[in-house]
């Protein structure tokens, strides 16, 4: 468990013509190879392009203050789009910059480039144009989506074209209910060849961990098909409260997706929503709450309830620790004593939890049908 | 109604990560010493910490030490922090590892230890789920083993129990034997108590990332099988060098030698990695029959022509690392006259299809320049020189190196033009580093192994078979070694690359050593 090594920038970033990029990027390798303190010490390393869109220059900067972290990783192109269709006047400018870091003492430094467009006003039509011939023959094209809802306008069809996977987050829905619902009825209608994945999905990863887990042992599998109830509470005054409300819906939807119950009705009251749904004879209530938590404000904060009534009753509860970075579970069958634990709660930063998508090969159809699941209860909504 | 414990959890589905094992209780004989401590345990909690253990996993200490279950955890938890330089983690997750760790003082010879032993493995079934699950882990020195086995068999432990709902498994630490006799009649020992699907015998080696990319390199790319064989391939090269000297394990190196500490386990496994048939899967029979099979077909070494294809070598004092360090025979615990070799350099064959006439050419040493561990595998010359008097002095043959540590990486040498209107031709590099590509750190040995047994996975582990072909091909060379005494024992000068008489064993052959 190293730390990750720190990562500079080669060079201060450096105002660059668009209309000749790669001419730019090499002239800055060419001067950091003649500079005799790194003459000999760089290395290029390339192993896709990470294209990352944003809508305003100062989301701009935090990804640029956040992107050193993810080359060290994944050393990739990074080509941060900045898209102000508002902005003013029109016009595109370009910087190029390189981040290097140090993978072991004595090896070479490894360097990535960085490619910074900002689009103002009607120019933002035209940053396809800019970006196809930047990306990295041969190699896989990531989009970080760093804006909004999910709705890309049609000046990214070609970029979506030759994207092999797009990366949304869903915590950055400025209406969760209707956003969820617009990505639920893009992957439903089966035009949707991208890869599609969320951050915010892989931030309850490790919730979604601890209940399957508790469900592995061939014993424990049953009490699946026998639960009865289920009730979770999510973080209600926060300032991230749209982030912890997606992962609720997402949590919610995703158990109900896998265990394939239907659903059947939701109600609302106060702060509570009460879902119902159906497996054959068996009726599953579902009681989604916002809360207050004792010292909230970071990871994700839930409590879950899941009970098996009928003759042999059985609970598995998972609760947050106070401090945010334990999570205490607990399971109760007959014929064994409680048993708990207490579980360290991975609280990823956003840096750490792109760093595990770009790893990611294939579709995930389980985040696909929570998404539709989670839509699916708040249509009414 | 079906049964749906034999179905899938179908929460699990998705879920990138490992599979969880089984909750279970692990047994830990020799549980003060070393390698507990510095390895087991920090493993164990890496694995708690990032989810892939079950709740309800128990750990029980077993040694001679006198402790009690709460000075244990402490012990315990103390060597977590040291060794996972852990800062600010957080103590109710400290404290919940802690809850499921026990410990029961035994010299393992009594009794009344195994029959505590069973006790509490019971009341942990009931208490805290561990459902009859049972993973003996064998971490003393080996001369224990055999009492250990026996007591665990005689108390009834060996036997799962709850037969197709559980599970037990024995893990047994290196050196596993110190010839073919000792090793047979360990492997004799542990079967007569265990299945041989039960056993585990570990190799750490076989644990590393990067041994593991080398069945990927192989059998992943369509471009490398086709080159790998006699056709292509003039010889191979396995190289394990170490800069340390003996440090403070000087009784126990006098007893091994390099051969028994080094070559018989790590270097053949590697070069059984390297020079196997696609196994079927990769899947613990398939991968180990075909390791098992290649290991058979080298060549033994007749006893009376073992000078011809080896050479050992012991380390006189020299400069390491810019530092003055002693010779061998001067280290603490070590013979003034000791003819145990610190070096060994082998020449081998294999005999099938595959290989005839393609030699492999083993070498590692302690007090070598540098730590490095390296696959060389040279390829022949071209057939025809073309640029024969005009610069064609400069093509050397391609090699392909596969670096294990440190650097861990892939690199290939060919034959470039030398830039201007003159044909000269250089050697040059096209290298693949791991780091360079993959910036995650890997798990370490120990976790991968422990998981992968928890699992049942045995594909990493040793089995008896090639435990035993690997001994009957050292035996010779060992006997021959120790009836010559000291005579034949070439020193070298720590911090250089061996004896002259190894370059004389390559070199004899129209090769060189690699430079490493
Ligand atoms: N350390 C490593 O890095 C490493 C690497 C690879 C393989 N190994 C192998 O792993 C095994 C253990 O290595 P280690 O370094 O941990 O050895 P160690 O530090 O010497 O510990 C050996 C353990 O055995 C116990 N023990 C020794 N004699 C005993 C006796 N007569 N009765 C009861 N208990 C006895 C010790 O208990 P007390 O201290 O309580 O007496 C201690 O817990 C060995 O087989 C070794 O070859 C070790």
């Amino acid at each position: 468990m190293a730390e990750q090594p720190p990562t500079v920038m080669l060079a201060e970033p450096r105002a660059a013509s668009v209309a000749n990029l790669e001419g730019e990027l090499s002239a800055l390798w060419r001067s950091a190879s003649e500079e005799p303190s790194t003459r000999d010490a760089l290395t290029r390393s390339c192993a896709l392009t990470l294209l990352v869109y944003v809508e305003s220059e100062a989301e701009g900067r935090e990804v640029n203050d956040l992107i050193g972290a993810v080359t060290a990783q994944n050393p990739c192109r990074v080509i941060i789009l900045i898209g102000e269709p508002l902005g003013s006047p029109p016009g595109l400018s370009a910087t190029v910059s390189a981040h290097c870091h140090l993978p072991e003492p004595g090896a070479k430094q490894v360097c990535c480039e960085q490619i910074t467009l900002h689009a103002r006003g009607t120019s933002v039509e035209n940053i396809d144009n800019v970006t196809l011939p930047l990306i990295v023959s041969g190699l896989p094209v990531h989009l970080w989506w760093r804006a909004g809802r999910f709705a890309p306008p049609a000046h990214f069809d070609q970029i979506l074209r030759v994207a092999d996977h797009v990366m949304l987050d869903s915590a950055r829905f400025p209406n969760p209910e209707a956003d969820l619902r617009m990505l639920a009825a893009r992957l439903e209608t089966g035009v949707e060849t991208l890869k599609i994945t969320d951050l915010n999905w892989a931030r309850i990863t490790p919730w979604r961990e601890l209940v399957a887990q508790c469900f592995d042992h061939p014993a424990r599998r049953p009490f699946l098909d026998r639960l009865t109830d289920v009730r979770m509470a999510y973080e209600a005054e926060s300032p991230r409260v749209l982030t912890q409300r997606s992962q609720a819906m997402l949590l919610t939807g995703w158990l109900a997706s896998r265990l394939k119950w239907e659903f059947a009705e939701r109600r609302v009251e106060g702060s509570a929503e009460f879902f119902v749904f159906r497996d054959g004879e068996r009726e599953i209530r579902i009681e989604r709450e916002a809360r207050q938590f004792d010292g909230a404000g970071c990871g994700v904060c839930f409590t879950l309830d899941l009970r098996a009534d009928g003759a042999a009753p059985a609970t598995f509860t998972f609760s947050r620790g106070p401090d945010g970075a334990v999570v205490q579970t607990r399971a109760e069958v007959p014929g064994s004593g409680p048993v708990g634990r207490t579980v360290r709660l991975e609280v990823m930063d956003e840096v750490a939890i792109l760093n595990e998508e770009l790893k990611v090969v294939g579709r995930d159809h389980v985040y696909e049908e929570a998404v539709r699941m989670a839509a699916r209860m708040v249509a009414s909504a | 109604m079906a049964d749906t414990s034999v179905l899938p959890n179908p929460l699990r589905e998705g879920i990138r990560l490992h599979r969880t094992p089984e909750p279970c209780a692990m047994v830990i004989f020799g549980a003060s010493g070393d390698l507990t401590k510095r390895k087991l345990i920090p493993a164990l909690y890496y694995l708690y910490r990032e989810h892939m253990l079950p709740a309800g996993l128990s750990v029980i200490g077993c040694a001679r030490t006198p402790a009690t279950d709460e000075s244990f955890r402490k012990e315990l938890s103390d060597a977590v922090r040291n060794f996972l330089h852990l800062g600010s983690e957080s103590d109710a997750f400290v404290k919940s590892f802690g809850e499921g760790i026990f410990y029961i003082t035994d010299n393992f010879s009594d009794q009344k230890a195994y029959d505590q032993l069973k006790l509490l493995l019971g009341r942990l079934d009931r208490e805290r789920g561990t459902c009859g699950n049972r993973l003996f882990y064998l971490a003393t020195p080996p001369s224990f083993f055999p009492v250990i086995v026996k007591h665990l068999g005689a108390t009834g432990l060996a036997k799962p129990q709850v037969p197709g709902r559980s599970w037990t498994r024995i893990i047994l630490e290196k050196p596993f034997g110190r010839s073919l006799a000792t090793a047979q009649e360990l492997n004799r020992v542990v079967t007569s108590v265990f299945d041989e699907e039960q056993v585990f015998r570990i190799d750490h080696y076989l644990g590393k990332e990067t041994v593991q990319n080398l069945i990927v390199f192989r059998f992943a790319n369509g471009i490398f099988e086709p080159f790998w064989n006699r056709r292509y391939i003039d010889h191979v090269q396995l190289a394990v060098a170490e800069e340390l000297g003996v440090e403070n394990r000087g009784s126990y190196y006098e007893e091994a030698g390099l051969v028994r500490d080094m070559i018989q386990n790590h270097v053949l496994q590697l070069l059984s990695l390297v020079a196997m048939e696609p196994p079927a899967a990769f899947e613990a029979t398939a991968v180990r029959d075909e390791k098992a099979k290649v290991l058979k077909s080298i060549r033994p070494i007749p006893d009376d022509r073992v000078n011809d294809f080896t050479v050992r070598g012991q380390y006189a004092a020299g400069f390491v690392g810019g530092q003055k360090v002693p010779d061998y025979r001067s280290e603490p615990k070590v013979s003034a006259t000791s003819a145990t070799e610190t070096y060994a350099a082998l020449k081998l064959s294999i005999d099938n299809w595959r290989w005839a006439d393609v030699p492999f050419y083993l070498r590692s040493g302690k007090r070598l320049p540098k730590r490095v561990s390296e696959i060389s595998i040279q390829f022949r010359r071209v057939p025809h020189l073309l640029f024969q008097g005009a610069g064609g002095e400069g093509i050397e043959p391609n090699v392909l190196s596969l670096r294990i540590q440190p650097n861990e990486g892939i690199s290939l040498k060919f034959c470039a033009k030398l830039p201007g209107t003159t044909m000269q031709i250089r050697p040059v590099q096209m290298e693949f580093r791991y780091g360079e590509s993959f910036g995650a750190v890997p798990p370490t040995a120990y976790e991968t192994l422990l998981l992968d047994c928890m699992l049942g996975d045995a594909t990493l582990f040793n089995r008896d078979d090639a435990v035993e072909i690997a001994w009957k091909l050292m035996d010779p060379i060992l006997e021959r070694w120790q009836q010559d005494g000291a005579k034949g024992l070439a020193f070298y000068e720590a911090g250089t690359w061996g004896p002259a008489m190894a370059d004389a064993l390559i070199e004899r052959d129209g090769r060189k050593w690699i430079r490493l």
